[in-house]
């Protein structure tokens, strides 16, 4: 199995969830100086959900890690199934932020972020439901039914986000655009995951799917928040739209 | 200082600030809280639904104190 066992307790994966603390809690600090003096209120309330993500995500990592955040189900036909439950705890909490952040990017409305963030509960909580099943086929339904929501959750911002933050500058399409396509390319690969790992059709061994998630983890989180605080569109002068060439040269 | 005596500013909203604090603190305990929670008694799905509850009003509680992060002051 691929890993290494580093507490002794018959669990390889220990060195994955072990490298996805460290990585998280860098990603924390990292972000909580460069953030450190902010003074624009825009920027201060993305500093604010960005930090928060990896903060969350390396506490729940930890208890991974110690053996705190895991469970063991069982399963017909399948046995005794190791789950990782803090994993789920941990996107309860991250993945509405991280959809606050690309909505508050955009600037809509708090109807449209409550809809975002309930569809995203929905998909979460479901992934749960499907997680802690008895049964293979209740568990494949509720997958499909989170990757539905999930889905739903993606257009929502592959569309409507999108054309709202078209709406507001240059800087601002550019840092959506790049942040849409790594959550879409990214999040699309969690189910994927999920229905050929351990906890669906066991395709992967338990050490690489620990692997593959907390690859997948750093670069949601760590990596999204690297993006989004090194541009420019996060700042609250970026309203203006950028001047068309014409204008520009006018000015001139 | 502002040209419009009546222009108002944004200053930071302490509150929102102790609130978000607070909601990170349970967010992180609860994360940890399920071997305690079942030595109280309770089974695992129960301790366990109870602890996803925090933590997703936890992310609700500060994406409302991040929306009120700044209260505007004339």
């Amino acid at each position: 199995m691929a890993g290494f066992d580093l507490l002794g307790d018959g669990r390889p994966e220990t060195l994955w969830l072990g490298i996805g603390t460290i990585f998280m809690l860098i990603g924390t600090f990292y972000f909580l100086i460069k953030g450190w003096g902010v003074t624009d209120k825009e920027a201060r309330e993305y500093y604010a959900i960005t930090i928060l993500v990896p903060g969350i995500a390396s506490a729940a990592y930890l208890s991974m890690f110690f053996g705190i955040g895991l469970t063991e189900v069982e399963v017909a036909g399948r046995g005794m199934l190791d789950i990782y439950y803090a994993r789920y705890a941990d996107w309860l909490f991250t993945t509405p932020l991280l959809l606050l952040d690309l909505a508050l990017l955009a600037k809509v409305d708090r109807v449209t972020i409550g809809t975002l963030i309930g569809v995203d509960a929905l998909m979460i909580v479901t992934g749960l439901v499907a997680a802690l099943s008895q049964t293979m086929l209740a568990r494949y339904s509720f997958w499909l039914v989170s990757t539905i929501a999930m889905i739903v959750v993606l257009y929502f911002l592959a569309t409507s986000l999108r054309s709202a933050a078209k709406q507001r500058s240059a800087a601002v399409e550019s840092t959506f655009n790049k942040l849409t396509v790594l959550t879409l390319i990214l999040w699309t690969a969690y189910p994927i995951l999920w229905i050929i790992g351990t906890e669906g059709a066991g395709v992967v061994g338990l050490g690489v799917e620990t692997l593959a998630f907390m690859l997948l983890d750093v670069s949601a989180k760590v990596g999204f928040g690297l993006i989004l605080l090194r541009s420019r569109a996060i700042m609250g002068d970026t309203d203006a739209p950028e001047p068309s060439a014409g204008e520009a040269s006018a000015a001139d | 200082m502002p040209d419009d005596p009546a222009e108002s500013v944004a200053v930071l909203n302490v509150r929102s600030v102790v609130g978000i604090a607070i909601c990170f603190v349970v967010a992180v305990g609860a994360l940890f809280a399920l071997p305690a929670l079942r030595s109280q008694g309770l089974g695992f799905s129960e301790a366990f639904w109870l602890i996803s509850a925090v933590e997703l009003v936890t992310a609700l509680g500060i994406a409302y104190f991040v929306l009120n992060l700044h209260e505007e002051r004339v």
